[in-house]
């Protein structure tokens, strides 16, 4: 986008939607790696902080005693858990083997969820360097994507054992020369899915904001400034459908990672 | 040359919506239709719908993002 005519513009727009790497906070160099706190790191942390307090504020009653019936704030996370446990879990991982990922899956959910919708409270803006939507940066959901990577060979090796998981990538009883074309395939399979998952969430993010930008932008590329007001009613609309899209990608980056998960756990046989 | 470039990341990003629409309609048509012939059904058809659906929507995303590579490098 820069360096062509409008390469001003798409700089503006750029700076909008990614992480700024020139404005450095503090600045970190371990062997070689730059793990310097820029923005995004901040508000990683902004974010983990409200995941952590909403939960343990949401979940005290339960602490004390389990039974207990839901008041305010516990309300939404009985819900919440209600349907990961029951829609996404139980359905694709299975009720027995589903247990132990119930968390995991949980988190994924909280945890982009409250990103996504931080991404869109425009405050946060004021803070310097760049964008303020974390999933947003594609460093981000590939460290999520990861997670699921190996979430995915733990749970067959659990399952099933080292070997036997390996085995389970074909199906059993298939001609031999079959298997040279169905191994890199499901190798390359092996790979795909979570790149899948990193850019599907990162540039679902990050397209709403591009295109949020380049529409705040209109009056200014046509030099009229009466299609400001245009461009402010249409972006109040692209808002609200970048509210159900944050809810939608969480709800699609769960849902896939429980569906991968039950897929190395139950084989096709 | 350059122009070259970006009205082949133009042209690709519309060949990819227009299948992404494509598969979209075709499949929430049969969803539709299901639903209308067995409405108790509902919920499985929508869990059932909306795998292939979110699978679709990735392939479309990657095309675009491949799309957008070949304009910034």
């Amino acid at each position: 986008m820069a360096g062509n005519s409008g390469g001003s513009f798409g700089d503006i727009i750029l700076h909008h939607v990614t992480n700024d790497p020139s404005h450095i906070y503090f600045p970190i160099h371990i062997l070689g790696m730059d793990l310097s706190i820029t923005k995004h790191v901040i508000l990683l942390w902004v974010v983990a902080a409200v995941t952590i307090f909403m939960a343990t504020w949401g979940t005290r009653r339960y602490r004390k005693n389990p039974s207990a019936t839901p008041k305010g704030l516990s309300h939404l996370y009985e819900i919440l858990m209600n349907f990961i446990r029951d829609d996404i879990v139980k359905n694709n991982i299975g009720k027995k083997d589903g247990k132990f990922w119930v968390p995991l899956i949980t988190t994924y959910f909280i945890f982009i969820l409250t990103a996504n919708i931080l991404g869109l409270i425009p405050l946060f803006e004021f803070i310097p360097g760049g964008s303020n939507t974390v999933t947003g940066n594609f460093a981000v959901t590939v460290a999520l994507a990861s997670i699921t990577f190996f979430a995915i060979i733990v749970a067959g090796t659990m399952k099933h054992g080292f070997f036997q998981y390996w085995k389970n990538m074909v199906p059993p009883n298939i001609p031999f020369p079959v298997l040279f074309i169905l191994i890199p395939i499901e190798i390359m399979g092996m790979f795909i899915r979570p790149v899948a998952l990193t850019l599907r969430l990162g540039a679902n993010m990050t397209a709403g904001h591009i295109g949020m930008v380049a529409i705040f932008g209109l009056p200014i590329i046509l030099n009229m400034f009466g299609v400001g007001v245009v461009s402010v009613m249409l972006n109040i609309g692209i808002y609200f459908l970048e509210i159900i899209v944050s809810l939608v990608q969480a709800y699609v980056f769960t849902l896939l990672s429980a569906v991968f998960i039950g897929m190395a756990i139950h084989p096709e046989h | 040359m350059e122009g070259l470039a970006f009205f082949g990341a133009a042209f690709g990003a519309g060949l990819a919506v227009i299948g992404a629409g494509l598969g979209i309609g075709k499949i929430f048509a049969s969803a539709a239709e299901a639903t209308a012939r067995q409405p108790e059904a509902a919920n499985e058809i929508r869990s059932t719908v909306n795998l292939p659906l979110f699978l679709l929507e990735g392939v479309t995303i990657i095309a675009l993002v491949v799309c957008i590579l070949a304009v910034v490098l």
